[in-house]
């Protein structure tokens, strides 16, 4: 027992040293580095907001995140941010996560002030078929929802994409794209502002 | 019913709509060097079919049932390719003892199919896709390799056709299957739109 | 091994040959095709890879380098493995921090450095058997030999592809730009027929 041990660690003691000593290296990059790339995540985020809303000053997260139940039944902290001019709060940002079929939508939606209207969305991070299915970063869809109320969104597959309102058409040949960002809206909207309301961070609308 | 669709529609995204070969460029350096036979292509793909399904669900929940709760995402891609190494050899020393005649016309696949890029790209697919469930990983692991064998046995079907055409002697071999490969991306793009 | 210094010159210099040319790994022994293929849409992403890869490759073959009076046959791959899959780790963690736009649109491709068998083979063709200084010059003229093969591709399929290098104009814009050149289709294509020609160039010299 004693030999078959001996000869165990003989034929891979150089295995578990090199284990030992790459986890450490790969430990201490991690250490080191994990600030930076959390801070290129929030800079990402923050840039993308302020495309959509160009008075914004400056952006500050919530010290407490938001809880939003996602479609699995499981609650994820979802990071809000105010966006402000000086004393004036000019909107919310957050991140709006979707799934399109083999694959994660991930996008930034930004809301006015009184969280009345969309300022409009950008996308963070989506693998959709190049051509057809990241056409979701195309004007012409985003359009649709800039100045529209934030509010649920109804998907339809014909329709006029000038006007802002609550309906919201496809692209053609990339049905689960869009339906994805429209039902991510529906699923994060309602539940971060009425997080807001409860808050007291913006008005009952009464 | 939902989850049904969502299924499906997954499986055809990894197998036609987004195939491992002909838009993420996954699985193909062993081939090329293989012979082009149809039998062997198939026999190939069935290897990598089993071995991406079987690494695929394993490397999913590690990821989601030991890394993420643990917080260990940084040592991921150690853990993917250690659990991929492990499942090869396992399954080559099983199929070697009780299938010894499998082993005879597949078995020898096995031990390439580690390197593949394929089997660990699909790993890390499913992580960038955010699936979220068990049973979406299996099914999309095990569209992955089926795309794959498709993919390949197209290829290798072609390339059983040009033996006997008159390929220009610098693009014999290597290039002409690539530029087989590239037309063959541009008949699949046709797939895209479809969901 | 210091009594032959014209042997030694000969043993590097040898190796950076190799490296580049007769045994490049890419145009000539035709392996890591896959993140050829991925990378190359453009000059920025290739370059990238590239350097990736010279770091792993050096990394790696210094530890094995090193470690090679130990290496037991049953746990060599694993070792090689283990070793590998450390430094790609920390070479992705690295780009994430300090380039993580090109990190997002590497994606995927940067872990699978991990299977790359250009590192695989230099790992057990050179550093397994050789001292230290040789392994490194190995592992720096594979890597050059790697990035020279795919800044060659990149800058073909980026200046059909889109008039540009380095997102820089260089075709005037009257150019019908080959968008194919972008997308899987001229990946394959651009390979194959650079394959050609190499050949062709090396039949003309024997």
């Amino acid at each position: 027992m004693l030999r078959s041990l001996k000869h165990f660690l003989r034929e891979s003691w150089l295995l578990i040293a090199a284990s030992f000593f790459f986890g450490l290296l790969i430990a201490a990059t991690n250490a080191a580095l994990s600030p930076r790339i959390e801070m290129n995540k929030v800079t990402k985020l923050t840039s993308l907001a302020a495309g959509l809303l160009t008075d914004a000053k400056r952006f500050v997260p919530l010290a407490e995140p938001v809880e939003v139940k996602t479609r699995g039944g499981k609650t994820e902290p979802v990071a809000v941010y105010k966006a402000v001019a000086g004393d004036e709060v000019v909107g919310w940002v957050f991140k709006v996560v979707g799934s399109g079929f083999a694959d994660k939508i991930e996008l930034v939606a930004a809301v006015d002030g009184p969280f009345e209207k969309l300022a409009g969305f950008d996308v963070l991070a989506s693998n959709e078929t190049p051509g057809f299915g990241d056409q979701i970063k195309e004007m012409s869809f985003r359009e649709q929802f800039m100045g529209a109320p934030a509010d649920r969104f109804t998907l339809v597959s014909t329709g006029s994409r000038q006007e802002i309102d609550s309906t919201i058409v496809a692209i053609s040949g990339a049905t689960v794209s869009s339906t994805a960002v429209v039902e991510a809206m529906n699923l994060y909207l309602p539940q971060i502002k009425e997080q807001l309301q409860q808050k007291g961070l913006i008005g009952d609308g009464n | 019913m939902d989850t049904v669709y969502m299924l499906l529609t997954g499986f055809i995204s990894v197998v036609l709509i987004n195939n491992l070969v002909f838009t993420k460029f996954l699985g193909i350096c062993p081939y090329i060097g293989v012979s082009g036979r149809i039998d062997m292509a198939f026999g190939m793909g069935l290897a990598v079919t089993f071995v991406m399904t079987l690494s695929g669900t394993l490397t999913w929940m590690i990821d989601h049932w030991l890394l993420i709760p643990l917080g260990l995402e940084v040592a991921r891609y150690v853990a993917f390719i250690m659990v991929i190494a492990a499942a090869v050899q396992l399954v080559e020393m099983y199929v070697k003892r009780f299938f010894p005649s499998l082993y005879e016309s597949f078995g020898i696949f096995l031990p390439l199919i580690t390197t593949n890029c394929a089997i660990l790209g699909l790993c890390l697919f499913l992580v960038i896709w955010g699936v979220g469930s068990l049973i979406e990983a299996v099914v999309l692991s095990f569209g992955g390799g089926i795309g794959f064998t498709i993919a390949i046995c197209i290829m290798a079907g072609i390339r059983e056709n040009l033996r006997m055409v008159d390929v220009p002697e610098a693009l014999q071999g290597a290039p002409i299957t690539l530029i087989t490969a590239g037309l063959l991306a541009l008949a699949f793009m046709g797939f895209a739109g479809m969901i | 091994m210091a009594t032959n210094p014209e042997g030694q010159m000969g043993l590097y210099g040898d190796a950076v040959v190799n490296g580049l040319w007769r045994e490049n790994p890419v145009l000539r022994m035709i392996l890591g095709m896959c993140p050829t293929l991925a990378v190359t849409a453009a000059l920025k992403p290739a370059l990238t890879m590239g350097l990736c890869v010279i770091f792993v490759l050096v990394c790696s073959n210094i530890m094995v380098s090193l470690m090679r009076k130990g290496l037991r046959p049953h746990v060599r791959i694993l070792m090689f493995t283990l070793t590998i899959s450390t430094f790609v780790t920390i070479a992705d963690l690295f780009l994430r921090a300090y380039v993580p736009k090109m990190s997002e649109a590497l994606g995927p491709y940067v872990p699978l450095i991990i299977v790359n068998c250009i590192i695989i083979w230099r790992a057990e063709a050179r550093a397994s058997k050789s001292g230290l200084l040789v392994s490194v010059v190995d592992a720096l003229a594979m890597g050059a030999g790697f990035t020279l093969a795919l800044s060659i591709l990149a800058v073909i399929r980026e200046i059909l592809g889109t008039g540009k290098l380095f997102e820089i104009q260089i075709l005037p814009t009257t150019f019908p730009a080959w968008a194919a050149m972008g997308m899987p289709v001229g990946a394959f294509l651009t390979f194959g027929f650079v394959l050609g020609a190499m050949n062709v160039i090396t039949r003309n010299r024997s």
